[in-house]
């Protein structure tokens, strides 16, 4: 089950709609077997009826023409005028004509053995028994009845009784062969229908499959939302809390006159000061944050150059570093074009990566912070580069793909103590695209990490507006 | 004003023009004597013709009954041949096998069919039936018989017939 969840936890991040298109191709192979399935058994049912049905209708009528063959014969027998019985043997011969065309397509469409005797067999009676009709209609035409009935009882009659018996034992194969696609007609038809309640079952428990992971999916991401935002705010409270306490324990000295000399009050000002301008910088973090919420929201673009950002974050975070006891280096190239961004949002950008690197610097208590820029290669643009290095713990490479979520924080620096509220490098990146830039990671775990804010060229002195959207950050592992 | 009234021929025989004037000599068309194809005969001399026609010989040299087939009366074939075959007309001939057949001299009287295709027809049925067509009704149902070794596109055939011009 936790296999599962994390499956679905991944699916639901990437989105549901996958999930449902996976549904629906399966749906479609499976309308499209339905439907091979049904065609097959239509094919059938249409091979059944012209083999069968048309059979028995091709027999019927050649039973038919063989008795029309006999009985104009015979009605020449009913007059005297001779262009009567001549218009009569010219029916009996078109009759004739048909029965002989008849019996060749027996012939040829004849599978088995019995089938071909039997055709054969019909084939030979017949021209017999025409033999005997050209002498019984010569006869009746000659004028001589009674040699032509003479002829017929003694020939005629028992000929087509041969006749009659062949096309009854043709009739009688036809039925068998009708009877045993009709069979094998039904077996198709039942098998069909097994297929397609198979089929159905299976789409069913698939579509429910599909549903019940779609919404396990979202809820277990609602649920992970709600964990983060717990989370969130129980670092928010818990960061609101210390100061809070601290201002408090001062303020409860001061008003119970503890505080006896102004040595003790300055000190107890500036306690006051520090950790009051701490609770402002959390809740500004946290306004800002909610501020960036907002991705249609457009930044003003002017060009920077790179001394004046980084005269302004070293005044901005020189306290902070002081008081960690950091020291923060400067490698910055001569030379530099200007960038296209916004001052403070780069200031916040660069003071948070810096913050970072004060929290989990480790011993080694340095920062080192880059400047440089690459020349435009082909489709490539040029670019600024400025990038924030310690020496700390550095980042698991199963993390990292996570560090600029929302809300996030390592197990690791939950079990180290190191508070937070895990919205420092998510608004730093989300600053970085609002200005068409970018912020990309490198990290090695016990050896540090280097954060990289890309920003573009300043091609001119024109202020640009760019759309929040800027280009995706990049992440790598060394 | 006299009207051309010739049966198309496809063999050619019997074509002719419309006269520019009445009384002008009529062409003459060949009358072919044709017999069932399975027939061994294949040359008769007139006067075993003539004796066929008047239905005194009744049987063929293989045993099989002769049937005449003859056209109605009136009809300008039948006429020709009661000239020239019988040296008949109409009456005479009708005399002659109604006292016949009282007689029997004669055992059957001839079939009377009503066009050329019937006689055709007929004689296709029966093999030993003989009758007569003019050449334009001929086709392969049928085989022609030599008249004095003779066959109608030779020299001094007979049996001719007038192609009546009708007012």
């Amino acid at each position: 089950m936790p296999f599962v969840d994390r499956l679905l936890t991944a699916a639901s991040r990437h989105n549901a709609v996958l999930l449902l298109f996976v549904v629906c191709c399966g749906v479609t192979i499976i309308g499209a077997l339905v439907i091979r399935d049904m065609q097959h058994a239509n094919t059938e049912a249409q091979k059944m009826y012209k083999s069968s049905v048309n059979g028995l209708q091709e027999i019927g009528e050649l039973q038919y023409d063989a008795q029309e063959t006999r009985r104009t014969t015979l009605y020449a027998l009913t007059t005297t005028d001779s262009n009567l019985q001549v218009e009569y043997a010219d029916q009996t011969r078109d009759a004739d004509r048909r029965v002989r065309n008849g019996i060749a397509e027996y012939g040829r469409q004849a599978k088995g053995p019995e089938e071909l005797a039997i055709a054969d067999r019909l084939s030979r009676d017949w021209t017999a028994y025409l033999g005997v009709r050209d002498e019984v209609l010569a006869s009746i035409l000659e004028g001589s009845t009674s040699e032509a009935v003479s002829l017929d009882l003694a020939g005629g009659v028992p000929a087509f009784e041969r006749v009659r018996q062949d096309l009854n034992e043709v009739k009688r194969l036809y039925g068998e062969v009708a009877s045993r696609e009709q069979a094998s007609l039904a077996e198709s038809s039942r098998r069909s229908s097994s297929r397609m309640v198979g089929i159905l079952s299976f789409t069913f428990l698939l579509s429910a499959a599909a549903i019940w992971a779609i919404q396990r999916s979202q809820m277990l991401g609602r649920m992970h939302l709600a964990n983060l935002q717990m989370e969130f705010v129980a670092s928010v409270s818990h960061e609101l809390r210390t100061p809070l306490a601290v201002i408090r324990s001062a303020a409860d000295n001061i008003a119970d006159g503890l505080v006896k000399n102004m040595d003790g009050l300055f000190r107890y000002g500036a306690i006051l000061q520090h950790q009051s301008r701490s609770m402002g910088e959390l809740v500004d973090q946290i306004l800002l944050f909610a501020s960036t919420e907002d991705r249609n929201k457009r930044v003003s673009l002017r060009p920077l150059a790179v001394e004046q950002i980084v005269e302004t974050v070293l005044a901005d975070t020189e306290g902070l570093v002081r008081d960690a006891g950091f020291t923060l280096d400067l490698d910055i190239e001569p030379g530099l074009p200007p960038a296209l961004g916004d001052l403070p949002g780069i200031t916040q950008c660069l003071r948070n990566l810096i913050g970072n690197a004060v929290k989990y610097g480790g011993a080694d208590r340095r920062i080192l912070l880059r400047a440089g820029a690459s020349i435009t290669k082909g489709n490539l643009p040029g670019e600024l580069r400025i990038s924030i290095t310690d020496r700390g713990i550095g980042i698991d490479s199963s993390e990292i793909v996570h560090i600029f979520d929302p809300f996030y924080r390592s197990p690791r620096v939950h079990a180290s103590q190191i508070h937070g509220t895990g919205l420092g490098l998510a608004l730093a990146k989300r600053i970085a695209e609002s200005m068409g830039g970018s912020l990309t990671v490198i990290s090695q775990i016990s050896a540090g990490s280097t954060f990289t804010l890309h920003l573009q060229i300043a091609q001119g002195d024109d202020i640009h507006i760019a759309a929040s959207e800027g280009r995706q950050s990049k992440m790598s592992l060394t | 004003m006299s009207i051309l009234l010739l049966q198309e021929s496809s063999a050619g025989y019997g074509r002719a023009v419309a006269p520019p004037f009445a009384d002008q000599v009529n062409p003459t068309e060949p009358l072919v004597i044709v017999v069932n194809r399975s027939n061994p005969i294949n040359d008769l001399s007139f006067e075993e013709l003539r004796r066929i026609f008047l239905g005194t010989r009744s049987h063929w040299p293989n045993g099989r009954r002769i049937t005449l087939v003859m056209r109605e009366p009136g009809e300008p074939e039948r006429k020709t041949v009661l000239h020239d075959i019988c040296a008949m007309n109409e009456d005479q001939f009708k005399t002659h096998f109604v006292h016949g057949l009282f007689t029997g001299e004669i055992l059957v009287s001839p079939k009377i069919l009503a066009s050329p295709m019937g006689v055709r027809k007929f004689i296709f049925n029966v093999p030993g039936a003989i009758g007569y067509l003019r050449v334009g009704d001929l086709d392969d149902s049928v085989k022609v018989v030599r008249i004095d070794e003779l066959l109608p596109d030779d020299k001094g055939y007979k049996l001719r017939m007038q192609v009546q011009l009708a007012n």
